[in-house]
């Protein structure tokens, strides 16, 4: 990245609300300067099925954002969800080339490749490639194996893969306010990203990020992402619940669970009602709140089952030591925390952004998109350190021609 | 740990997606940023354009052309001015040499021209001359240092010029006439004109040698010298002085001069108390300085005494060898 200063666009484009974040990054610092936020609307489970409603969200979002900032945005890093999203775990293996065995770069780059060198089904595209530590003789390396001696060299890396229509269709939204998409990021690692430390990746923790129609999961194992995925299950599914349940409309489910829903039943008695608006209107009227509770905590327990059931094997109390957090618009569902223990068998807690992010940001439903920064940011440092072909003037020239 | 989430497979990436999309995919907000965007570059492909065009204007109207701008041709130059000089000439000299016509303006001066007008004085070694708008013409020069003087005959007159260490003759402007008086008169010497100017005097630098060596080591002697002259040097590599005593002192121009000047304050002091008269003291046979006394000649010692001008009628011949 260039030392100039960029205005960074971090959009979340998801079911229930669009999120944007304008952050001014220095080359060296990043600050947020700007948010913008839409009720979403041709969204649905984290895709894109009305491109006119959600481009018109979307860049309201935008607009809203770049008024807030007072600046204009450059490029935009675009969280990605949905239930299209797939991953995989391939692992390749090469014998040391050099006669001493000392394992050169050349080694290193053949195993990357060869590791991600595996075909996709057609119409699918690689989203992400998340390597795992090398493993050297079976020694797990947590860095760099350059220079290591060893007769043997593994490497695996998990592949998130996704449909590529979908993703256009993501891609194009963001195109047709005239913006470059940077970067594609996993919702699920961006969320995790922000709400985790590097010591609780380190010993391995399971990040979950309950949206509105999707949950995203990242695992994490020995600092680095080991296992991500997407359900097509979120908050929406426990008002359609509440919805059918008590006969009320979506509207009126929503709002009994953001007031009443919670995801252990804490009520114990059956008679205690409460009122569905509480202002005496007509129409208004009484539920037992166990009831609410009831509904709300079997869809919550079977969410984070199903979540269990998805990552598998991954998942051992014993390799998951920092426990599972919870993050997302959803995860503010009360009790939601001991739930999780319960089905997971680990300590939870709600994931909160570091104390550096300001009040106004802490809220859960901005994880994904402040985690989109802050990762995208260090991916793009990360890309800046290594060479590239072609001069910074070519490099601005073109992109002042791609924009137009 | 690294991360390396970014990198590309063999399996397609969603980089290769096409990002471009339809005017009629964007929305109002996006068409308004896509032409403000293509405005941008607009503006900047104009601005190249006019600075492109801008500069080639100014490179016409600088060039000698009718095409000029009007204000450049109006504004009248101003005396020129030396801006840099290592000797003695001045911006009298500068606007005599130059002599630029009333009115003209810095556009429409010819600086080759000019130039070759202020090295048409052999006083000049080089020069440059610089327009600085709106009406000053600079001069930059590096002069000749006169060694010693010549007296030619032109016609019926006589004109005293100078000779630099190279040879060159030329008349000499703004010089202190009590340094040019201290300057002994070169003698010896046919000058020829060639191109409209004199031709430099051959071996000069074998007579600037001996005045800078002399000067240097015994200036005494050299204030009591008259001539120098240059008539055996082709032949025997030998420079003949004239004092104003009338003596001869014959140097040899095969060596260095310290030793014979060494040799020759020695000889001089002792004559001195002798009280001797004029002598002819033969400094280039090595070890043997012959010194004898000169037959006075009523006519050599009457020129002496008056100086070197009675002889300015033998010029531009030789000078006298009897002296």
């Amino acid at each position: 990245m260039s030392s100039r200063t960029t205005f960074i666009g971090a959009v979340e484009i998801g079911t229930s609300k669009i999120t944007v974040l304008i952050g001014e990054y220095t080359g060296r610092e990043l600050a947020i300067i700007g948010r913008g936020e839409c009720a979403s609307r041709g969204v649905i489970k984290g895709t894109v099925v009305d491109y006119k409603a959600a481009s018109d969200c979307t860049h309201s979002a935008l607009q809203q954002a770049e008024r807030d900032a007072g600046e204009r945005i450059d490029l935009v890093f675009l969280a990605q969800t949905g239930g299209h999203l797939e991953g995989f775990y391939n692992e390749a293996s090469v014998n040391v080339k050099a006669s001493d065995n000392m394992i050169e770069p050349g080694d290193v780059r053949t195993v990357c490749d060869l590791a991600k060198a595996k075909e996709l089904p057609a119409g699918r595209m690689v989203v992400h490639h998340i390597r795992r530590p090398f493993r050297v003789d079976g020694r797990m390396i947590p860095g760099s194996p350059e220079n290591l001696v060893g007769q043997r060299l593994d490497v695996g890396y998990w592949t998130v893969h996704g449909q590529e229509q979908r993703l256009a269709d993501n891609i194009h939204v963001i195109r047709g306010f005239n913006l470059e998409v940077r970067e594609l990021v996993l919702a699920s690692l961006a969320a995790g990203h922000m709400v985790t430390s590097a010591e609780e990746r380190q010993h391995g923790v399971l990040a979950i990020d309950i949206g509105a129609g999707t949950t995203d999961f990242v695992l994490y194992r020995d600092g680095a992402p080991h296992t991500t995925g997407v359900l097509p299950v979120g908050g929406t599914h426990l008002t359609n619940d509440l919805g059918i349940g008590l006969r009320l409309t979506e509207g009126q489910a929503e709002k009994l669970k953001l007031r009443f829903g919670r995801a252990n039943v804490h009520t114990k008695d059956k008679a205690h009602k409460v009122w569905l608006d509480g202002n005496f209107a007509i129409g208004d009227r009484q539920f037992p709140q166990q009831a609410i509770e009831q509904i709300t905590a079997a869809r919550a327990w079977e969410l984070l089952e199903v979540v269990k059931k998805k990552v598998g094997n991954a998942f051992s109390p014993e390799s998951c030591s920092a426990g599972v957090v919870l993050t997302g618009g959803s995860a503010k569902l009360a009790g939601i925390a001991e739930t999780a223990s319960k089905v997971f068998g680990v300590a939870a807690h709600l994931g909160e952004a570091p104390t550096w992010i300001s009040e106004n940001l802490r809220d859960p439903g901005y994880h994904t998109a402040l985690g989109l920064l802050y990762y995208g940011v260090s991916a793009q440092a990360e890309k800046a350190a290594t060479p590239r072909k072609g001069g910074r003037f070519l490099t601005g020239v073109k992109r002042l021609f791609a924009n137009a | 740990m690294e991360q390396d989430t970014f990198n590309v497979s063999a399996a397609r990436s969603w980089r290769e997606i096409p990002q471009p999309v339809k005017p009629r995919a964007m929305s109002r907000g996006g068409r308004w940023r896509r032409g403000l965007a293509a405005g941008r570059i607009v503006a900047l492909v104009s601005l190249l354009v006019a600075l492109g065009w801008g500069g080639w204007m100014v490179a016409a109207a600088l060039r000698d052309s009718p095409s000029m701008p009007a204000a450049a041709k109006t504004v009248p130059v101003r005396a020129p001015k030396l801006k840099r000089t290592d000797g003695v000439l001045d911006d009298a000299w500068l606007a005599r040499t130059l002599a630029l016509p009333r009115g003209v303006s810095l556009m429409e001066l010819d600086l080759g021209q000019l130039r070759d007008r202020l090295l048409a004085d052999g006083q000049v070694v080089t020069a440059t001359l610089e327009r600085q708008f709106p009406a000053t013409l600079l001069a930059s020069i590096t002069e000749r240092t006169p060694v010693a003087r010549l007296r030619v005959a032109q016609g019926a007159q006589e004109r005293d010029l100078l000779v630099a260490r190279d040879g060159v003759v030329f008349t000499g402007s703004g010089f202190d006439p009590a340094m040019i008086d201290l300057l002994p008169w070169l003698a010896g010497v046919t000058i020829t004109p060639e191109a409209g100017r004199l031709r430099p005097v051959a071996h000069m630098e074998a007579v600037a040698q001996l005045l800078a060596d002399t000067q240097l080591a015994a200036e005494h002697l050299y204030r009591s010298w008259l001539a120098v002259s240059l008539a055996r040097f082709e032949t025997d590599r030998e420079l003949e002085v004239t004092t104003k005593d009338g003596s001869v002192i014959v140097f040899s121009a095969k060596g260095g001069f310290f030793v014979q000047l060494a040799k020759l304050d020695y000889i001089v002091e002792k004559l001195a108390v002798m009280r001797a008269g004029p002598m002819r003291i033969d400094l280039s046979l090595g070890r043997e300085v012959p010194v004898r006394p000169l037959a006075e000649k009523p006519e050599a010692r009457a020129a002496a005494a008056a100086g070197f001008n009675a002889f300015s009628s033998r010029f531009p011949s030789q000078l006298n060898r009897e002296l």
